[in-house]
């Protein structure tokens, strides 16, 4: 007959809940909140989205209508790249705003990904944006706390604990009923949100695995404050005290926590600005060789190879044009050095986050936030890869290009103005943004995170097998 | 002088009194610790940048200061470093510094395809924001505010004390509003102790200093206002407490982001993206028009160059250096355009302190440090104006076809970091002002309220 006692106790706290007319006003503020931020968010994805497509799609036509020139004047013209935003950036759009979103791509340069929002902004923004996955992140635990705080600590200060187990009710019983009777509660608070999920994923708009795990992983965040909001309240004595140390702990692991741990990690590894890579870049590149200096022992290498290739005694006999099989070494030895200082920054930033995601175990929300970006396709791992894929797609171009001049620019006597058709322009593939695999991407992270967030919720509802232990001591 | 003594007492004897303004201290402490540190490393890669710039200088020098060295191909490969120091206000507030650029380096080519470069910054670490001592001033130091102050009232008539306690002859003025000025003289202590002696290393002028605490005075005291105003009309701590938590989830949360989201969609800057669009296509399609499509425009802005002898082959370094500034010249409009819709942004931002505090400080306290959007742009503006002294200064080299020398080099324009664009701008330190008047008025009118129920039960 346990789990009578168990249920019966849960349905009371569920009508108790409801005859709360402030905590059903607040619930259902929240409820708009969500469906507020969720519609107000889709919006401005979409917004964003279609918009950097339509950019695109300009500039990709603004490229292949250019006319007969030199390829070496098209690989300075360049190709502009848009980022492509994913579908559940709606939910959580991560470090999309703070990110550029778009590369100005030419030959041997590589340039920065500019104009990201929060570079445009005021500094309204720095107060958080309103989407699904800040209200649930920073607002739906306050929520949490405010609707269970009281519940068995409130029991204890009118004395109707003491009478409930004098009748016989358990005390695990009790604490098990309020303990499902507060996660339904958070159940329904973060129902709007993963409806929205959900439905996103059923009309095949939206990753159904990635939103499925999505709402999981915010279900696992609020049952646990729910969790620990009932077990706080079975420990302290007066209700009062239970919502001071329930706020305080939101306020350090919600508030404080991530917004410490930064400077902490940066302070501790530092990254090498662009101007220093830049610089550092020039100067390898001159100890490699110099494509300008005739008695370069690189160059004077590179071209001994290219002559007994063709099996001619001078360039000026070369079949193709010398300058252009110049550029194309010149551009790869260029692009493997991008990689590598590339490579080597963001490996660095990684340090800088590992820093930062340890803490993750400490506070939840930590854990989560890594989660929700990495499914929602809008962390640092994604947008390296967009980095990457924009590095190899230029370097494609690049290369393309110069091959053109080696082929159809004729090696001697070109004439003053040598161009080629601007039909070969067409030719050139434009950037085709593939969106990872964000599950594969970041596998063992998603897989820790998940650990994380599971562990607190089950080590917090487990803990109050010991509080109902306490309890049942105390009275 | 004896009952303000006895109320200390008093206060600091309540455990939770006690330890939210020791941790409010500790906080404070620590963000501007953390603000300096701050501070310190991008003082520290401004160094480690000129360090780069003049390895990089003296390479250039070697290669491009042949005698010789054609004007025009000395002044392609020369870069010019601009800086951008924080100032010494930035560490209470360090703003948009962690995401803005303050380093940039260009070279006389078209300026609208170099200014809006980014640096390297880790966007997974600036996401949530600064920890700042701003941050303490606008998000924790309300909190601790309810903390002091949510069971004010209601804690004695829970402790059975009220009746008793109004029923008192009233001793050296009203017992409420004395019990409040003691805790808001001791969060002011609390937070301002820590915040003067940051100011002190950092070398901050007295006046700014001044304003800036003037700033935080003014909205720890409308938090002040706004949690006597709950506490006096509360039944229950508990109640008080929800309420007042309430209050700063909507001024700091609800209506600075909901806000934010307004602006963004209602002041669009796409135009960011035309204007570089725009002017690649300029640039690029010089090299296929008649060169004087070029020049007429050129030569109308820059008349003492008309006269120099007319370009005849395929290429020219004048002409070249004539189609980039022409280039961005092209764009002044979109360029306007967009700069007035960044100028929109921070407007409205600032009307909105009419409305919230936390946005009305948000908007003061930045403007005072020289670390928000328009401080930003200032650096835009001198390196603008840096870059067209570029323009004058070489020009003659290119124009004259003068020769370049290495000891041209050193005759080069350097850049000067640009004066503070500090300021207090009056909308928001008004509506800042109007605020407070209300939220103290407010919490006088509920304590009179609560007397004359009290008075007449």
């Amino acid at each position: 007959m346990r789990s009578a006692a168990v249920f019966r106790v849960m349905q009371e706290e569920g009508r108790a809940l409801v005859r709360n007319r402030v905590a059903v006003l607040a619930g259902l503020i929240l409820a708009a909140l969500v469906i507020m931020a969720t519609v107000l968010s889709l919006e401005q994805r979409n917004a964003i989205d279609s918009a950097r497509a339509r950019y695109q799609v300009a500039s990709d036509a603004q490229f292949d209508a250019q006319p007969d020139r030199h390829p070496h004047r098209m690989v300075h013209y360049g190709q502009f790249v848009f980022r492509p935003l994913s579908v559940l950036a709606f939910f959580d759009p991560g470090v999309d705003g703070f990110t550029g979103n778009t590369v100005f791509l030419e030959g041997h340069r590589q340039n920065s990904a500019n104009f990201s929002e929060a570079r445009q902004s005021s500094l309204l923004l720095r107060f958080g944006q309103l989407t699904p996955a800040f209200v649930l992140q920073t607002l739906a635990p306050l929520l949490i706390i405010f609707l269970a705080f009281g519940t068995i600590a409130r029991e204890r200060e009118r004395g109707t604990l003491r009478l409930l187990l004098a009748q016989g009710l358990r005390p695990g019983d009790l604490i098990a009923g309020k303990m499902l009777g507060h996660l339904a509660a958070a159940a329904l608070i973060g129902l709007p949100a993963g409806l929205a999920l959900l439905i996103a994923a059923a009309v095949g708009w939206a990753p159904p695995g990635a939103s499925l795990m999505l709402a999981l992983a915010y279900a696992l965040y609020l049952m646990s404050w729910a969790a620990g909001s009932v077990l706080v309240s079975a420990l302290v004595a007066r209700g009062r005290d239970a919502l001071m140390l329930l706020v305080s702990v939101w306020m350090i692991l919600v508030v404080l926590l991530p917004r410490t741990l930064p400077e902490v990690a940066a302070a501790q590894v530092h990254v090498p600005t662009r101007i220093e890579t830049d610089v550092a870049i020039g100067r390898e590149l001159k100890s490699i060789g110099d494509s300008h200096n005739p008695d370069d022992p690189y160059f004077s290498d590179f071209k001994a190879k290219v002559l007994a290739k063709y099996g001619v005694n001078d360039v000026k006999e070369l079949p193709v044009q010398w300058s252009g099989l110049v550029s194309i070494e010149g551009e790869r030895l260029t692009s493997g050095l991008f990689d590598r200082y590339a490579q080597e920054a963001f490996a660095r930033e990684q340090q800088q986050n590992d820093l930062v995601r340890v803490f993750g175990a400490v506070s939840p929300l930590i854990s989560l936030r890594q989660a929700s970006m990495t499914l929602a396709g809008t962390d640092t791992e994604s947008h390296q890869d967009f980095l990457d894929q924009v590095e190899r797609h230029r370097f494609a171009f690049v290369q393309a290009l110069n091959l053109m001049q080696v082929q159809q620019i004729p090696n001697v006597n070109p004439g003053p103005d040598p161009r080629i058709s601007a039909d070969n322009w067409k030719t050139l593939p434009a950037f085709a943004y593939r969106a990872p695999d964000t599950l594969a991407l970041n596998a063992d992270r998603l897989i820790l995170n998940f650990l994380i967030l599971s562990l607190w919720f089950v080590c917090l509802a487990g803990l109050t097998v010991l509080a109902a232990r306490r309890l049942g001591k105390v009275s | 002088m004896a009952p303000l003594k006895a109320e200390l007492l008093l206060l600091l004897r309540s455990r939770i009194s006690a330890l939210a303004l020791i941790l409010l201290f500790v906080l404070t402490a620590l963000a501007v610790a953390s603000g300096l540190s701050a501070v310190a490393r991008q003082n520290a890669v401004i160094e480690r940048v000129v360090a780069a710039q003049a390895i990089d200088r003296k390479v250039v020098e070697a290669q491009y200061g042949k005698p010789g060295t054609e004007a025009g191909n000395a002044a392609y490969y020369t870069f010019h470093l601009t800086t951008d120091p924080p100032s010494s206000l930035a560490f209470a507030a360090i703003g948009q510094r962690d995401i803005q650029p303050y380093v940039l380096r260009v070279r006389l080519l078209g300026l609208q395809s170099q200014l809006y470069e980014s640096e390297t910054f880790n966007p997974e670490l600036a996401l949530p924001g600064p920890f700042d001592f701003a941050f303490v001033l606008i998000y924790l130091a309300p909190l601790v505010i309810v903390a002091l102050m949510h069971d004010l009232i209601t804690g004695e008539r829970e402790a059975g004390r009220l009746r008793l306690l109004q029923s008192l002859p009233p001793t050296g003025g009203d017992l409420w509003l004395r019990r409040t000025a003691i805790r808001y003289g001791l969060v002011l202590l609390a937070m301002l102790v820590p915040l003067v002696v940051g100011a002190m290393l950092a070398g901050a002028g007295r006046a700014p200093v001044l304003l800036f605490t003037l700033v935080s005075a003014l909205y720890l005291a409308v938090w002040f206002g706004i949690s006597l105003a709950v506490a006096a009309r509360g039944r229950s701590s508990a109640g008080t407490a929800t309420a007042l938590v309430g209050c700063w989830i909507a001024l700091t949360l609800l209506i600075p982001a909901g806000a934010n989201a307004i602006i963004t969609r209602a002041l669009p800057v796409a135009k960011s993206v035309e204007l570089t669009l725009a002017q690649r296509e300029a640039v690029h399609r010089s090299w296929d028009i008649p060169k004087d499509e070029i020049f007429q425009p050129f030569f109308q802005k820059r008349p003492e160059w008309r006269d120099t002898p007319p370009v005849t082959g395929r290429f020219h370094w004048k002409w070249y250096y004539a189609m980039h500034e022409v280039g961005d010249d092209s764009v002044a409009g979109d360029l306007e355009a967009y700069r007035t819709n960044l100028a929109h942004r921070q407007t409205w931002t600032g009307l909105l302190g009419w409305i919230t505090p936390a946005a009305a400080v948000q908007t003061l306290v930045h403007r005072l440090a020289d670390t928000d959007l328009p401080a930003h742009l200032a650096y835009q503006d001198s390196i603008t104006a840096f870059h067209d002294r570029l323009r004058v200064h070489l020009y003659p080299y290119v124009f004259n076809e003068r020769t370049f020398e290495l000891g041209d080099f050193a005759r080069l324009p350097t850049y000067a970091p640009r004066a503070s664009t500090q300021s207090a701008p009056v909308a928001p330190l008004a509506g800042l002002g109007a605020l407070t008047v209300l939220a103290l008025f407010a919490g006088w009118l509920s304590l009179r309220r609560m007397r004359k129920v009290s008075a007449g039960a």
